[in-house]
């Protein structure tokens, strides 16, 4: 059994009216890539800043490390490393006085920092770019800065909040990488993102959230068991009678069936060959096909089916959007 | 640790120009403003010098003539006379060549174009002069032996008063505006002073949110930042003062290193104004900036930045007020390192000062001391 | 018409700020026009003069009534810092004291040494007064010498003292007395301050959120011109800042007693004018994109020099020549000219004040212009910064 290195019981947070975390509990173990995955709003941040302590909670407990997570928990603090969605980073200061900075506040030894810094320059790849004043790098390299000022220090454990917002797909690719180096170094790693592709990449375990609940846990693999889905088969062809897509829907583990002229879809829960018995149906009836394919299914079909959304749903939920990111939105005229 | 967000807060404060070179900039150039505007204000209406004044002579007058000379010629001269045919006087008197025209030959009469102390004390000349005249003939007719007695005490030199001055000081007292200036600089400090807060509190900037996160104690990084502005604040408080003393030539009294001690513990005092008012609540940043500046400028107002006379009638209205505001009381420290021979009151405003700075940074503290925020 | 009314609703998030800024500005303007009518930075004739009677004699109470008959007397605490103060600040001209035994000093024709006089400086009023008491005390030990008691002499020599000398004073100045009361004058000439500071001081906030990198950018990709962007700039600016002197012009008719009317209407048509200038002025700082502390800073330096150099705190007259040549490049300088000539401190000349307006509607322009031009210029910086950034 591996150590707990996060607990969070029962967490209420609320935001006058609106309550942003309910009741939502999570358990990290050493070792593991932890995502939190839902779409805007669903309170991944609030989590993230509550279990740094810097959001006061209505009700809950926090613990890391297995010691009960305070403002003044220095101790706590020193082995977390922190990345936060909004880059933060001074603009007076050179990529490398950054990082130092930042590293400094963890590490107090000057050799030892001196190191660190230079590991953590080459780990994000920023060699070339030390001279230079963050204004003058680009959103990929930006990103790549803020990882670095968040990881010098070598911490136990690692909150990465949506770390790949606005970043080009090399550059996400390669900070998605390097989250992994971090794991396999020993790192602990909390991932909150809303895109599931990285999560379903990286992540060894993932918690979804939706308006403040936790509404499925587990590996991918145990999460993409929770639904009946387990395979839709795609076939395009022309002609297809209501007689043969009954016959179809008939076969075993076929659980929905869609027609629209030009393309069939089916709906799969278990089974092993469900698209051979499939074809094997259009065969007896003479029935020609084009393209056919086959899909696994995704955390966005999991997200589908408990929630009956779809996970980037963005417009819907941005209007319910939590306060602290209607207060990001006012800053766009200060 | 500390000195490690020391060297940090103060490489900011280098590479980000902007804020300490106009605070360095607008010394210099109000100075500048000050020094060419009030130079010769002080020389020409408040000091004396001889009153240029023309004489008219209708007929000739002997006496009347030994008497101007007594008056205009070397030593300390009242007048200074220019001997001139009606036409030309009124003409110099129009374009302000003279205060006066002076007509003698039968009675001494007098012109002038306005009032003031000029005109007043061309008046008096005259008028003594008129009485001088009535006392020798009241004399001549009534007792004519007691006359030379009668002369001889209207003509003695005579030194009634004896002046006693009150400092060694510089007394222009247009001097005061560029305490106020010095003093205004210092307070500005409080827009140094704001920034702190922002940068360490975790609910106004993601820069002090991540900074929340690490083991750094909040209260030495916020320590750590105050010194680093009470550094800058300081060395723009030197380089203002220095210009001031040095290049403007501004007498500031014999005790220039106390000078530099008042200016730099008031930029320190605006520096932990600024903490304090940057600490309070969850206003916005440009709202904060807005409390400062009313603040400063109101107190830069009253203590007669703008209207010189400001200070004297608080003295007279809300003597009080004069210890509270703290512009007041940091321009008063160089008044009275100008003027005051003794130490109480310097000492007094400059532990007032003293109370100031460790009042405002107790407060800011308590505010900002490191806490949950409801919302971030 | 969307800049303009963003602006507006800019505007109205930043109304606390603009509350804050625009009470303090009333009060300050109200307080220091109240301030300088009160204590008159005229020339006076009469002196204020503290005098501390030691002798406590008929002899010393008979001066002390004499020198009241021509000056203000004070009364002061006797303590160094007090009178220190009060000389330094103009609040009394001379501290004299009357010294134990002048009466029978004077009696016995001893003349040296009967006072003390407290003194900064060598000022006219020192010296003025100086003289008088020496002209005093021989007057009156000539009368003793002329056969008078003490007592006699003291009194004729006061009423010959008294006598006033034939004085003609000539006016050159033709000017038959200003349009407005020294109140209204003070107030519009310390509107310039008010004008000045409060535009900046309110009005960059604003700006400069719209002026915001992101937005500003945003919008140079929209179909808007440059030059209408900035047009509906000034509009809204001018809107707002005119309804700011609308409430500044109602204190300055409650300053001066009832409506504006007659030549008085030029002094307001100075301050629009001036108000408009504020606004531009204060659009093309904000072009720049300074922080708000930088603004604040410069605004500071803008006003107060702005008001030292052309008069508005120290009077125009005071200021040396090479001053008031340099503060023709400013339009405060001829603000002040227009002001000092409505309230009589110059000679009301039309066609210098009509001059005077144009020269400010001419800066007016001016700053519009260049503000339209920086603008313009600013748009084409954009895409070079953009350029300019180092890809990954």
């Amino acid at each position: 059994m591996k150590n707990t290195v996060v607990k969070i019981d029962n967490l209420v947070k609320r935001y006058g009216e609106l309550v942003a975390l309910d009741h939502f509990s999570l358990e990290i173990s050493e070792g593991e890539i932890f995502g939190l995955l839902g779409p805007n709003g669903s309170g991944k941040t609030t989590t993230i800043n509550c279990l740094l302590s810097l959001l006061s909670f209505d009700k809950g407990n926090i613990e890391i490390f297995g010691k009960k997570m305070a403002p003044t928990s220095y101790d706590i603090k020193k082995d977390i490393g922190v990345i936060m969605q909004n880059v933060a980073v001074f603009d007076e200061l050179t990529v490398y006085e950054n990082i130092d900075y930042f590293c400094g506040l963890y590490i107090s030894d000057k050799e030892l920092r001196k190191q660190y810094v230079d590991e953590a320059v080459s780990f994000v790849g920023l060699e070339d770019f030390l001279k230079f004043r963050p204004k003058k790098l680009s959103g990929g390299l930006l990103r790549r800065l803020n990882i670095a000022c968040g990881i010098a220090h070598k911490p136990k454990l690692i909150i990465l909040d949506e770390p790949t917002v606005a970043v080009d797909p090399q550059s996400r690719n390669r900070i998605l990488e390097g989250i992994e180096e971090l794991n396999r170094n020993g790192a602990t790693v909390i991932y909150t993102s809303h895109y599931m592709e990285e999560v379903e990449q990286i992540c060894t375990r993932i918690a979804i959230m939706d308006k403040g609940r936790k509404i499925a846990e587990g590996t991918k693999d145990e999460l993409k068991s929770m639904i009946r889905n387990t395979e839709t088969v795609n076939i395009e062809l022309i002609g297809l009678t209501d007689d043969i897509k009954a016959k179809i829907a008939e076969l075993p583990h076929v659980y929905s069936t869609e027609y629209d002229g030009t393309k069939l879809t089916v709906c799969c829960s278990g089974g092993k060959h469900n698209l051979i018995r499939i074809l094997g149906v259009l065969q007896e009836n003479d029935l020609g096909f084009g393209r056919v394919y086959s899909e696994l299914p995704t955390l966005n079909d999991v997200f589908l089916e408990i929630t009956g959304k779809a996970l980037r749903d963005d417009a819907d939920s941005a209007k319910k959007a939590a306060p602290h990111e209607k207060a990001n939105k006012k800053e766009n005229f200060r | 640790m500390f000195l490690h967000n020391l060297k940090y807060e103060l490489l900011c404060n280098l590479r980000a120009p902007a804020l300490i070179a106009w605070l360095m900039i607008f010394p210099i150039f109000l100075g500048i403003v000050f020094r060419i505007g009030f130079g010769s204000i002080y020389e020409n209406n408040d000091l004396f010098g001889a009153i240029p004044t023309a004489v008219v002579e209708t007929e000739k007058d002997e006496i009347f003539g030994r008497v101007i000379d007594s008056v205009s010629g070397e030593g300390s001269p009242l007048l200074i006379v220019t001997y001139a045919d009606n036409d030309k006087a009124l003409d110099m008197l129009k374009n302000g060549e003279v205060k006066g025209i002076i007509y003698s030959g039968g009675k001494v009469t007098l012109t002038v174009a306005g009032k003031g102390i000029q005109e007043t004390m061309l008046k008096a000349f005259v008028e003594q002069y008129g009485v001088y005249e009535t006392i020798i003939r009241d004399a001549l007719e009534h007792d004519p032996a007691k006359a030379p007695k009668v002369i001889e005490a209207l003509s003695s030199d005579i030194k009634a008063c004896t002046e006693i001055p009150m400092t060694q000081g510089n007394p222009d007292p247009y001097a005061q505006y560029f305490y106020n200036l010095i003093a205004m600089v210092a307070i500005f400090g409080s827009v140094t002073g704001l920034h702190i807060t922002e940068n360490n509190q975790a609910n106004m900037s993601p820069l002090g949110a991540k900074k929340n996160c690490s083991p750094t104690p909040k209260s030495i990084s916020l320590i750590a930042s105050l010194t680093g502005s009470f550094i800058a604040q300081a060395v723009c408080m030197l380089i203002c003062v220095t210009f001031i003393v040095f290049v403007l030539k501004v007498d500031f009294g014999g005790r220039l290193p106390l000078v530099y001690a008042a200016a730099v513990t008031g930029g320190i005092m605006g520096v932990t104004m600024g903490f304090f008012i940057g600490s309070i609540g969850r206003l916005s940043n440009e709202f904060k900036n807005g409390i400062a500046m009313t603040v400063s400028m109101v107190g830069c107002f009253l203590s007669g930045l703008m209207v010189g006379s400001m200070k004297a009638v608080i003295a007279e209205k809300l003597p009080w007020f004069n210890n509270v505001n703290p512009v007041a009381i940091i321009s008063d420290c160089f008044y009275c390192l100008n003027l005051y021979s003794d130490y109480d009151r310097f000492n007094f405003k400059m532990i007032s000062m003293l109370v100031y700075i460790v009042v405002f940074t107790a407060l800011g503290i308590i505010l900002s001391r490191r806490k949950k925020y409801a919302s971030i | 018409m969307q800049v303009f009314n963003a602006f507006f609703k800019v505007l109205r998030s930043k109304l606390g700020i603009v509350l804050i800024y625009m009470i303090v500005f009333v009060a300050l303007v109200v307080v220091m026009t109240f301030t300088d009518t009160a204590s008159g930075m005229f020339e006076q004739e009469r002196l204020s003069i503290c005098v501390f009677d030691e002798d406590c004699t008929p002899e010393s109470a008979a001066l002390r009534e004499f020198i009241g008959k021509r000056n203000d007397l004070r009364e002061l605490e006797n303590d160094n810092d007090t009178i220190i103060d009060a000389l330094y600040y103009g609040r009394v001209d001379y501290v004299l004291t009357i010294g134990k035994g002048y009466s029978a000093k004077l009696a016995a024709g001893d003349t040296d040494g009967l006072f003390e006089s407290k003194r900064m400086h060598d000022s006219y009023s020192t010296v003025y007064m100086g003289q008088t008491l020496n002209e005093y005390a021989s007057t009156v030990s000539a009368y003793i010498a002329a056969g008078n008691d003490i007592s006699a002499a003291v009194s004729k020599a006061g009423d010959a003292m008294l006598k006033d000398a034939e004085v003609t004073t000539i006016s050159f100045d033709n000017s038959s007395g200003g349009a407005l009361s020294l109140r209204s004058s003070f107030f519009f000439r310390f509107l310039v301050y008010v004008l000045i500071s409060l535009t900046m001081s309110t009005l960059c906030p604003v700006l400069l959120a719209m002026n915001r990198k992101d937005v500003r950018y945003r919008t140079d990709c929209s179909g808007i011109r440059p030059n209408s962007y900035t047009l509906q700039l000034f509009a809204g600016s001018i809107i707002y800042i005119f309804l700011t002197w609308i409430v500044l012009m109602a204190v300055g008719v409650f300053m001066n007693g009832g409506m504006f009317e007659g030549m008085q209407l030029i002094a307001v048509l100075n301050s629009f004018i001036f108000m408009v200038f504020s606004a531009l002025l204060t659009i093309l700082l904000s072009s720049f994109s300074p922080s708000i502390n930088v603004i604040n800073i410069i605004t500071q330096v803008i006003s107060i020099g702005m008001c030292f150099t052309c008069g508005v705190f120290v009077e125009q007259s005071f200021l040396g020549e090479s001053v008031l040549a340099a503060a023709r490049f400013m339009p405060a300088y001829w603000y002040m000219r227009v002001n000092r000539m409505l309230d009589g401190s110059e000679t009301y000349d039309g066609s210098l004040i009509t001059q005077a307006l144009l020269i400010e509607t001419a800066f007016v322009i001016a700053v519009g212009a260049v503000t339209i031009l920086i603008r313009r210029i600013k748009l084409s910086d954009t895409s070079a910064l953009i350029a300019g950034r180092v890809r990954a």
